[in-house]
């Protein structure tokens, strides 16, 4: 297996850790990034570059871009995750103008921002965009549902625009036991006993990131976890 | 008398919206965007980028005096159209704060304010590109594709609390000085339909409705970017962006 160059946002946490885990564990070279500080890291987190940076911060995405490109020294990026995300279940008028301006900053602009400035670096690569399933309008959560939805439109058109240069996927996660859900301000119940474990999701996520083929956009939930229990072959090839 | 909100009401499919509903149900037309248009309307001269929240409680004390609405149309919105990685980030940056973060702030206020009155329409102005996608515009696209979630989202909730009937408009080309900006060379304006009547198709849809696309060849259009998404985007690139990267 080659190795390949990954970079992850919202690596030190969630799904974007097992990510992380998951890459470096299959040998690629992983560039990861976060909020939080190098010392809040967990204890058995692998040892590989990290910059801690506010991605919803005036121009936190440059500082990450240029931070990937100096620890590039001339190879090109394979495969950038960029999932990095926040979002609260909650109606609209209990949101405030802030946190609609984080939301939307960091699960859009930002990404918008690093995939212009890494395009150059991405030729040949892939660019995975993690969405959600809440994408598709969810009443609990409008402007969550907002970003998502965004960030799918600019995937589907980004897609379009680079077939054959840069492979842009994205992957809509269904709900993952991350604590994400419980921490964006959803009531805790029966429902979360039926989440994929972050682990498991980070497996099929990167599976689905760095296949040659697979469509603009797609779904990752039970059905996808699903077939990739009862047809394993060939997946971990990547 | 019914009250109107209409943004980006100085040109186009806003100023369509804000004529015809001075004209035909007289109502009292509230008209926002960059600078002040025709007379008629009250306008009101508000960025919906702003970032400032000292400029958005200006303009929450500017609409306090004019509402409540009974009807709100959210039409503002701009552009960049170009290769992603040629259109410069400001640009970008630019679509999805007119287009994406401006509406959502400013529905966010509508509600803390109760400036949506019972009963009341607001109604969303997306893009067919939320049905085939927009290769050569993929932030106006984002942006679009986010104004409709957040339609889709508010949908049930608005019902319940206010009797608030909320609707989503998907109008293709127009006849606007937008299109004709932003259209690939080439591109024959009288196959756009005039703001005019999509206007009109926004003014009369039954509450009923939640979706409208406006015109036979947008409804056709969006028809096929359901069955077949992924195909639609690809046309899309073939007989949009290619022209537009054609474009000096
Ligand atoms: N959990 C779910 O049920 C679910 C379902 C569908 C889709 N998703 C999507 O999957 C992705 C991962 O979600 P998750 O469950 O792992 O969420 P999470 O546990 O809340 O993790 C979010 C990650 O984003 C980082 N982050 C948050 N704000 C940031 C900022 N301002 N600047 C930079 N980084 C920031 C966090 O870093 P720190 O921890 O360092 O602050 C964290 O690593 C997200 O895109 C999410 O929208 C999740």
């Amino acid at each position: 297996m080659k190795k390949k160059t990954l970079f992850v946002t919202g690596g030190g946490s969630g799904l974007g850790a097992e990510l992380v885990r998951a890459a470096h564990r299959r040998g690629h070279h992983v560039l990861c990034t976060g909020r939080r500080a190098i010392a809040d890291l967990p204890s058995d987190f692998p040892d590989l570059p990290y910059l801690s940076c506010d991605l919803a911060s005036a121009g936190g995405a440059q500082v990450t871009a240029d931070w990937v490109q100096s620890h590039l020294s001339g190879r090109r990026v394979d495969c950038a995750l960029l999932n990095a995300a926040a979002g609260y279940f909650r109606p609209l008028s209990a949101e405030t103008p802030e946190a609609i301006s984080e939301v939307l900053t960091l699960n859009l602009d930002a990404n918008i921002v690093l995939a212009h400035r890494l395009s150059g670096n991405l030729e040949g690569g892939t660019l995975a965009l993690i969405g959600s399933v809440a994408h598709k309008g969810a009443a609990g959560m409008p402007v969550y549902s907002a970003s998502k939805a965004a960030l799918d439109g600019f995937g589907r058109a980004l897609a379009q625009e680079w077939r054959g240069r840069v492979a842009v996927r994205v992957l809509h996660p269904g709900p993952i036991a991350t604590g994400m859900s419980a921490r964006a301000g959803r009531k805790v119940d029966l429902a979360d006993r039926l989440f994929l474990s972050p682990r498991l999701m980070a497996r099929i996520i990167l599976d689905a990131a760095l296949a040659p083929r697979g469509r603009d956009r797609q779904i990752i939930g039970y059905l996808r976890a699903l077939r990739g229990q009862i047809l394993p072959l060939g997946r971990q090839a990547a | 008398m019914a009250r109107v909100l209409i943004t980006g009401a100085g040109s186009g499919l806003g100023a369509a919206l804000a004529t015809q509903c001075m004209g035909q149900t007289a109502a009292e037309v509230t008209a926002l965007d960059l600078a002040p248009g025709k007379p008629g309307p009250h306008w009101v001269v508000h960025d919906m980028a702003a970032r400032d929240s000292c400029i958005w409680s200006g303009l929450a004390q500017d609409l306090r005096a004019r509402g409540p609405f009974d009807l709100v149309i959210l039409n503002a919105g701009i552009n960049a159209t170009g290769p992603f990685e040629n259109v410069a980030l400001d640009a970008h940056q630019a679509v999805t704060a007119v287009n994406l973060h401006g509406p959502i702030r400013l529905t966010h206020m509508l509600l803390a304010e109760e400036l949506l009155a019972p009963h009341g329409r607001l109604v969303f102005v997306a893009s067919l590109s939320c049905f085939t996608g927009y290769p050569g515009a993929a932030s106006y696209a984002a942006s679009k594709d986010g104004l409709a979630s957040f339609a889709r989202a508010l949908r049930r909730p608005l019902r319940k609390s206010g009797n608030i009937c909320v609707q989503l408009v998907c109008p293709g080309p127009m006849d606007t000085p937008h299109a004709a900006q932003h259209a690939p060379k080439g591109a024959k304006a009288d196959r756009r339909l005039a703001p005019g009547i999509v206007a009109q198709k926004v003014l009369d849809a039954s509450r009923s409705k939640f979706l409208i696309v406006p015109g036979f060849g947008a409804t056709m259009a969006a028809a096929l970017g359901r069955l077949f998404p992924q195909t639609m985007t690809r046309i899309m690139g073939r007989v949009l962006f290619q022209r537009l990267k054609a474009r000096p």
